[in-house]
């Protein structure tokens, strides 16, 4: 008789993850010792590979299912997320698989393409977050690096910058949190950040810009989704929200400054997860939102011509350095 | 109440329903309407509006404080506040009711 492989524990988004062991993510950490035992962290979800129960949940429900989003290249969907409230949120990405996500977002199932053999990254770039948003966390669209006592976000469109800013802290020492999605939990001392994985991707075009010198202060980068991915040392617990950047391209003016009238909907705009449309995660969504407006500490950060992300981030540096003071 | 007269709509008691909430910004009010899932910007004036507009019994007793708070003449105040009210109505941001007996 087989023996079933026991599923391994790791940590990343808030959440204490239990994974099949033929799910291999890279960059998942292990959950450090003492570990929370209460709020989102208590109750593990669990990660598994099972074609066959996703079927059987979603077939039956899966022709009244609302879509709740999109993404589209060119004239087709790449990327959409629909909603069966009994059986829960199903994340489809083409060429790579499916995922069922369960509606309290405790139990994940996965349906991987067999061409599609880098299919688990989809697990941290979709599927963590919308769990993690569905067990109370905040996930925000943005790369974060540690400075100093908090975490430190960076946000802003696509291509902006935000992974070579970050990669660029870490080479000056910061401890790295994540690259595309970090997810904030408020609590009784404020806002915290929580690690995503340990994966920074960078294009191919920013990585043949950096040194020999810049790469190795990086680790040995591996090739996956068209992208280098490097495995920075990463924070093992979760951090006081520090700042939050808003990255712009910008021709003219300061490259940092606090905005003192923020805009509630650019945060709005910088969260992560647009499926989950709950009363309950929208009035989290505008409270965490309250929060971050709150702490002062929210700035805009121009992307000027010729300043490359080795300077931005010694501007990030001086920046909360003089804050500090 | 279906469309209430200017005059109906000043007697009225405007609250927020219990799947409306909002949280005042710096520059902005952002109301969210929960059964739509949907973010409403008000600008700082239609903002403080809107804060007088829940603690006063009737949407007429707003426009004294709010005319003082504004320096404007109270007939600019009721218009604007009516304007607004009808706005917010139209979206089901807030409800009128008959004002209670004082």
């Amino acid at each position: 008789m087989p023996t079933q492989e026991r599923a391994t524990l790791f940590a990343a988004f808030g959440l204490l993850l239990e994974v099949d062991p033929r799910i291999d993510v890279a960059g998942l950490a292990r959950p450090r010792a003492g570990a929370p035992d209460e709020g989102a962290a208590a109750t593990p979800t669990r990660v598994s590979l099972d074609p066959a129960e996703l079927e059987r949940r979603w077939a039956p429900v899966g022709t009244t299912a609302r879509r709740m989003r999109e993404l589209r290249q060119g004239d087709r969907v790449a990327l959409s997320v629909d909603l069966a409230e009994s059986a829960g949120y199903l994340l489809q990405a083409v060429g790579v698989g499916r995922v069922l996500i369960s509606p309290d977002g405790t139990e994940l199932l996965c349906d991987p393409l067999p061409e599609s053999p880098e299919w688990t990254f989809i697990l941290p770039a979709q599927a963590l977050p919308l769990a993690a948003t569905l067990r109370g966390l905040e996930v925000f669209h943005a790369a974060a690096v540690v400075l100093g006592p908090g975490a430190v976000l960076i946000a802003g469109d696509p291509g902006a910058g935000k992974s070579s800013l970050a990669a660029a802290l870490v080479r000056n020492g910061a401890p790295f949190l994540g690259d595309d999605a970090i997810a904030l939990e408020p609590g009784e001392g404020g806002l915290v950040a929580h690690p995503s994985v340990a994966a920074l991707y960078l294009r191919s075009a920013e990585h043949d810009r950096l040194s020999s010198a810049e790469r190795e202060a990086l680790g040995s980068p591996e090739l996956s989704v068209g992208k280098r991915r490097y495995g920075p040392e990463t924070a093992a617990d979760a951090v006081p929200f520090g700042a939050l950047f808003l990255l712009e391209r910008g021709d003219r003016g300061a490259p940092i400054e606090r905005i003192e009238e923020v805009d509630p909907f650019a945060l709005l705009a910088a969260t992560f997860n647009l499926s989950v449309r709950t009363p309950e995660r929208l009035t989290r969504q505008l409270d965490v939102i309250e929060d971050l407006v709150r702490t002062g500490r929210v700035y805009r950060l121009r992307v000027l011509p010729g300043l490359d992300a080795t300077r931005l981030a010694e501007a990030v540096e001086r920046c909360l350095a003089a804050v500090a003071r | 109440m279906a469309s209430p007269s200017d005059q109906e709509l000043l007697a009225s008691q405007a609250r927020l329903p219990q799947h409306v909430v909002h949280r005042g910004f710096v520059a902005e009010t952002v109301v969210l309407n929960l059964r739509t899932g949907k973010y409403h910007g008000l600008n700082s004036t239609a903002g403080k509006m809107l804060d007088a507009l829940e603690e006063a019994p009737t949407v007429g007793d707003a426009v004294p404080g709010l005319a003082e708070e504004f320096e404007v003449e109270r007939p600019q105040v009721e218009g604007d506040l009516i304007v607004l009210c009808r706005g917010l109505l139209e979206r089901g941001l807030i409800e009128v009711s008959s004002a209670p007996p004082a």
